[in-house]
Formats: structure tokens, sequence, C-alpha cells
């Protein structure tokens, strides 16, 4: 049985979730919330649909475009052996989408 | 840690992830770290990088056993953009948690969240 994931497999996985939820549209503030919800928990329920086992935690940040600069770092305490993570950068002609997912195993 | 066999499948209640202590490391760290900083994209990737280090280190050593951990830190720069972050987590609500905090300044907004997640 293999236990492992990929992050190519992750990867896609996150990419088709993103698209489907917020391709196509600009920037909204209005409906900034509703996006980011959806894309997590689009991410999220396409991830357990995978039935590996992993815990995985998945954020999600929406930034419009304004020429501003932002940064993002993360730092684990994990077995490298078994546990990953994958960041997913997506962007429209208004908005930058960034999504990190982590997956500990179990 | 990892190899050791305890065969607990709950942590004991003074051992679970406290978001409140947490939460205080991380005002602790940011505010002493970025007070009076400026947003310089040279040094914002590698001030980002350090500041997770230091953060994961001083809650390991708040002496959390057992638990994996997970410190993400989103620095930005203030220029009246607008931002959203949010996250979601498939995981076992007893023993996992998580805490958060935001600082701002006049330049720059620092989001540094730490998930804990434990090893059975």
């Amino acid at each position: 049985m293999d236990e492992y994931q990929t992050e190519d497999e992750t990867a896609f996985v996150v990419e088709e979730s993103v698209e489907a939820a917020i391709g196509g549209n600009a920037y909204q503030h209005s409906r900034v919330n509703q996006w980011t919800t959806s894309v997590v928990e689009q991410c999220l329920s396409q991830l357990s649909k995978l039935g590996k086992p992993f815990k995985y935690i998945v954020t999600c940040i929406i930034m419009q475009k304004n020429g501003a600069g932002l940064q993002t770092a993360s730092a684990c305490f994990w077995d490298n052996t078994t546990d990953g993570s994958c960041a997913v950068r997506w962007e429209n002609k208004s908005m930058y989408c960034i999504v990190n997912v982590f997956g500990l195993s179990i | 840690m990892e190899g050791t066999d305890t065969y607990l499948i709950r942590p004991n209640h003074q051992h679970k992830f406290k978001a409140a202590i947490v939460k205080e490391c991380i005002r602790e760290i940011v505010r002493e770290r970025l007070s009076g900083m400026r947003y310089d994209p040279e040094e914002v990737p590698e001030l980002s990088r350090s500041l997770a280090d230091c953060i994961k280190d001083k809650v390991k050593n708040a002496g959390f056993d057992r638990y994996k951990l997970v410190v993400q830190v989103v620095i930005g720069e203030q220029r009246g953009q607008g931002v959203k972050m949010s996250s979601r987590c498939l995981w076992d609500a007893d023993t996992d948690n998580y805490a958060e905090d935001v600082f701002m300044n006049d330049s720059l907004v620092c989001v540094v969240a730490v998930f804990g997640s434990y090893y059975y």
C-alpha cells in the first residue's frame, strides 16, 4: 500500500481546487472572505478524498495586486522521512493566491 | 522523540497544546524583533526565516512533548492593498490545536501561525 504522498500529487490537487474556486474572478474586497474559505475547504476535501494516513494543514493567502511585497516562511518540527509540505502560487490580473499544504503522517 | 513508544493515544491534560501559552511566546518574539522595523525587500526573506526558526525553538522548549510543530510566518508590506489569510486543518480536534498572532506597524504586517499536532 502506498502510504506516501508525493509533492506533485498534492500540487496538482491544490491547483485544481484554486482554479475551481476563484478562477476567472477579479479581486473584490467584499468577496475575499468567501473565496479564501472556499479555496481552503475545496483543497481539504480533495486531499481527504485521497485517503492517505495524513493530517493536513492548509493555509491560503489572497492578496490584491498593487506593487506591495509579501514574504512567507515556515519552520517545522517533524519527521523528515514521512512529513512534508507543498506551496502553490497562483495569480491572475488582479490578485495573487498562495496556498501552503502541510502533511503530517499519523 | 519519534522512536520511543509510549502507547498513549491522548496527551495528558497537562501536556495538551495550550494555545494561550504559545500565543504569548509568539507575541514576545515578534514584538521584540519587529518593533520599529521597516519593510525591506532585501532583508525580509532572512528576517522571516529567522523569525520562524526562533519561534519554533521557543515553542519546542515550552515543553509540548510528542507534538509535531508547524510554524508559518507571513510578512507583508503595508501599501493599502487588501489581504486575507485563512486556514483549515484536517486533524484530531481533541489533541491538536493552533495559535496565531498579528503584528502591525506603519510599514509592515506580520502574521504568525503555529500548529501543533500530536504524534500518537
